[in-house]
């Protein structure tokens, strides 16, 4: 998972949510600066969505004279067009002509900047940034090829550089197993079913084996969730089943785990790999 | 509005051409009148008031005036472009509001009027001034 779908599943959440809050908000979508729409309604057509970014642009384009744009409201008869500007990402709302815009504002003008700031500070998304490790590569001696003429004592720098090499290849591997992995932002979601083990948590398949690599093939059995009120547990860990979460960011948690743990389904934890 | 300016270019190649041109005159006196009175409000930097035939300008930082006027303009562009795409109907007003200072543009009739204020000044006395029509 990478970072930019943490962002876009946690603000696409926030949206639902405050959509869910205000159902006369019409049309919600999120962009960033650089035309990418990170969450949005189904509703809203994505033709429609370039011409409102396009209309916007023209306003964006001009507005250095004013500091930035912080925010456009534009009032109609029969509704109106909000664009919140939260650093680069930037909320566009749509609301009937009925909707009470103070509490709109409001509700939106709290969530979506404690959610991006959360996520900021959280956001080390972790896999991406690890360096892999990769089997280390043997040195080239690039000085003897350069045109350049160079000394003779450098020359000869130059064909020892291989012999000095090999130590640092001798200190990468025994570095490997001291790779201390971050934790991963995941996504709660539950586990559906009968029979359904309450020690076992179940994640994407794809970050279980990127663990695994980074262990050396090593199983990881077990992970230890985090909250981000500082509650943890050990628990076995298991791939998801469900084909439908393969690559959501999603970490599947037993209901009897998640109260213990004061989480429910939507909310982020920190999830660890443990080897024993 | 597309609709005004078509009634107001069948007006101008029509006979009676005076009488018509004498009322817009009228409005944009009026709002040019009002304009001057929202500029002693507080907060009020300046204003726009743009239509086929003139434009006055009033800003008290005129080294912004031409930054302003694009601005303003896109803004009424992109007001327009947003109330077609979702069917919002007539356009009220738009608001941008920038870091240092905001711009209230809105139209009406054949006139364009924006209003620049400081971020925290007040739009709404601006704004039932210019609707007392």
């Amino acid at each position: 998972m990478t970072e930019n779908d943490v962002y876009a599943i946690a603000l696409q959440n926030a949206l639902d949510e405050i959509r869910n809050a205000c159902p006369d908000i019409q049309h919600a979508f999120i962009f960033k600066e650089t035309g990418e729409i990170v969450a949005g309604d189904a509703e809203t057509p994505q033709k429609i969505i370039v011409r409102v970014l396009d209309a916007f642009n023209g306003i964006f384009n001009r507005a250095e004279a004013i500091g930035g744009v912080e925010a456009v409201t534009l009032k109609c008869g029969g509704g109106t067009v909000a664009l919140h500007s939260f650093g680069e990402h930037h909320l566009v709302m749509v609301t009937s002509a009925n909707a009470d815009l103070n509490y709109i504002n409001t509700l939106t003008r709290v969530l979506i900047p404690t959610v991006l700031k959360l996520l900021e500070k959280i956001s080390p998304t972790p896999l991406k940034n690890i360096p892999t490790p990769s089997p280390p590569q043997t040195p080239k001696p690039t000085t003897i090829l350069t045109p350049t003429p160079t000394p003779p004592v450098e020359e000869k720098e130059a064909f020892e550089e291989p012999a000095i090499q090999k130590p640092i290849e001798e200190e990468l591997k025994t570095e490997i197993p001291s790779f201390e992995v971050p934790a991963t932002q995941l996504i709660v979601e539950n586990i559906g079913g009968l029979l359904v083990p309450s020690d076992t948590v179940r994640i994407d398949n794809e970050t279980l084996t990127q663990w695994e690599n980074l262990f050396e093939g090593k199983k990881v059995e077990y992970v230890e969730i985090e909250t981000f009120d500082g509650k943890t547990t050990k628990c076995k860990v298991k791939p998801i089943k469900d084909s439908k979460y393969f690559g959501k960011g999603i970490v599947q948690i037993p209901e009897k785990m998640q109260l213990t743990l004061e989480i429910k389904k939507g909310e982020l934890v920190r999830v660890r790999p443990i080897i024993e | 509005m597309t609709k005004k300016k078509k009634s107001l270019e069948e007006t101008a190649t029509s006979e009676t051409l005076t009488q018509p041109i004498a009322i817009e005159t009228a409005t944009a006196e009026d709002l040019k009148t009002r304009l001057e009175e929202i500029k002693g409000y507080d907060g009020v930097i300046g204003y726009i008031l743009r239509n086929a035939t003139s434009a006055t300008i009033d800003l008290k930082d005129p080294t912004k005036l031409i930054e302003y006027a694009i601005l303003s303009s896109s803004a009424l562009d992109a007001a327009e472009e947003l109330s077609e795409l979702f069917n919002l109907g007539d356009t009220r007003d738009i608001l941008v509001e920038g870091k240092d200072t905001k711009i209230l543009s809105l139209t009406i009739g054949e006139n364009r009027i924006s209003i620049f204020l400081e971020k925290n000044a007040d739009i709404e006395k601006p704004l039932k001034k210019l609707h007392k029509f």
